[in-house]
């Protein structure tokens, strides 16, 4: 489903990610762990190309993501062909990026109207029907500001499920959250996983990431160092540094 | 002092400054109609078009900035026939000069508004799928907007002001017309004196209200 082939991306001379390679299947629920500044959010955003990279490629459902190849070179695709791609892709922020300006059911339905053409009544059905999912029903005609972290979190949760996508892409969903908080998103998430979404996490919950991942991914320096299941990585991985970043953080 | 003031003279004339005031209000009111459109459009385009039009726009705003609303006025009414063969009326001159004016003004509060919108909101826009022109339109504008309205108010009142420079050109607005009641009642402590604090009348509130949204904006962040 998602192919991600040497990818590279400097900035100026900064190289913030280098030779990556990673492939999802369906279903999958892949954690990406590792310490600031090791690129995990880079990444994660040159999925959907909210961040451009320079070298290797990105492919979704086979299709490049960000580019367009023409007689063996390739040109930066236009807008609307990155954003029929982007569309199919949720993605969860870390500060959540509600918009404030809307109730929660607006901001539910505002990307299946505006970007699916999808008609009122039935995104309003449809976004109600997501809500309830999240533990939100009662809070549809609220403003994002009127709600906590978590509820906020989940109210983004469901915009992006809105839109049908095929992935969610989650950028440390938990790290701007109080830690009584952090919980009823770990489940929603859970819930989601449960289902079969395929999804890719940024996170730090390592205990989640153990819990729900089919597969574990350490990064470090831009680069990929260690990847398996979580029973493997979190018990016995097989690089140096990967242990002294779990010693780190596990105690 | 040993003056006589003797302000019936301004009750007297009332019919002439209650026209040269409409006159007045109607080159404020046209001229930002012509400032909010050009404004919203150049900071708008200052803020995402390609490099052909950023280039052009800034030009704009800075020759702008950096000459005169007099000067602006005087080019529009005798330069620029004589260059382009299309002589505007003095009361046209005035309002497309000042809205031109005003215009690279309120670019700049288009401009400032939309880069005081936390930069998430259009990564969460984009990341639905919507296009740029959208997430102005439907995400970032809406946010902006609020932001931008105390600065707006207070360049509306700038506006009102700036309507007095029409006197140069002949314009018959609340200037002109005190200078021609002056010509023929020799009371120009009296009209001056009424009309700067006529002026006062019209301009404060703006710029009270302005002052007062954006305190009220601040305490609500």
């Amino acid at each position: 489903m998602l192919r991600i082939t040497n990818l590279g991306k400097s900035y100026g001379s900064a190289r913030v990610l280098s030779g990556i390679d990673l492939d999802v299947q369906p279903h999958d629920v892949l954690a990406i762990i590792g310490p600031s500044g090791s690129g995990k959010s880079t990444l994660l955003k040159c999925i959907n190309f909210l961040e451009r990279y320079d070298e290797g490629e990105v492919r979704f459902g086979g299709q490049l993501v960000g580019y367009v190849e023409a007689g063996g070179r390739r040109r930066p695709a236009t807008e609307r062909e990155t954003n029929r791609i982007r569309a199919e892709i949720g993605m969860v922020f870390q500060n959540f990026n509600l918009f404030p300006h809307m109730t929660t059911l607006q901001n539910v339905i505002e990307g299946p109207i505006r970007v699916r053409g999808v008609a009122r009544d039935e995104a309003v059905r449809d976004a109600e029907r997501l809500l309830a999912k999240v533990g939100l029903a009662d809070k549809r005609d609220v403003r994002p500001t009127k709600l906590s972290g978590g509820q906020q979190q989940r109210a983004a949760i469901a915009r992006a499920l809105a839109m049908r996508p095929r992935l969610m892409l989650f950028d440390e969903p938990t790290s701007a959250l109080d830690p009584e908080l952090v919980g009823e998103v770990l489940t929603t998430m859970r819930e989601l996983a449960a289902e079969g979404m395929t999804m890719v996490i940024v996170t730090h919950e390592m205990s989640f990431a153990r819990d729900v991942a089919s597969r574990v991914v350490f990064m470090e320096g831009g680069r990929i160092v260690e990847e398996g299941p979580p029973g493997k990585i979190f018990t016995n991985p097989d690089n140096a540094r990967t242990r002294e970043f779990l010693a780190r953080v596990l105690h | 002092m040993q003056y006589q003031w003797q302000f019936a003279i301004v009750l007297e004339y009332w019919p002439i400054f209650a026209r040269g005031a409409v006159t007045t209000l109607q080159i404020t009111l046209l001229s930002s109609i012509i400032g909010l459109f050009i404004g919203l459009l150049v900071g708008v385009s200052r803020e995402s078009a390609g490099t052909a039009v950023r280039v052009v726009t800034s030009i704009y705003v800075e020759l702008i900035r950096a000459t005169p609303a007099l000067v602006q006025i005087v080019w529009l009414y005798y330069c620029f026939p004589i260059i382009f063969g299309v002589q505007l009326s003095a009361m046209t001159s005035i309002i497309v000069a000042l809205g031109i004016h005003s215009g690279a003004y309120i670019s700049e509060i288009v401009r400032a508004g939309i880069n005081a919108v936390d930069t998430g909101q259009f990564l969460a826009a984009k990341s639905i799928g919507m296009n740029h022109f959208t997430a102005l339109r439907r995400i970032i504008l809406p946010q902006a907007g609020q932001k931008m309205i105390p600065p707006l108010i207070n360049e509306f009142a700038n506006l009102m002001k700036l309507t007095t420079l029409g006197s140069t050109i002949a314009v018959y607005e609340l200037l002109q017309e005190s200078n021609n009641l002056i010509a023929t009642t020799y009371r120009p402590l009296e009209i001056y004196t009424f009309l700067a604090i006529f002026f006062f009348i019209i301009t404060y509130p703006w710029i009270w209200l302005s002052q007062r949204l954006e305190r009220r904006l601040k305490m609500r962040a």
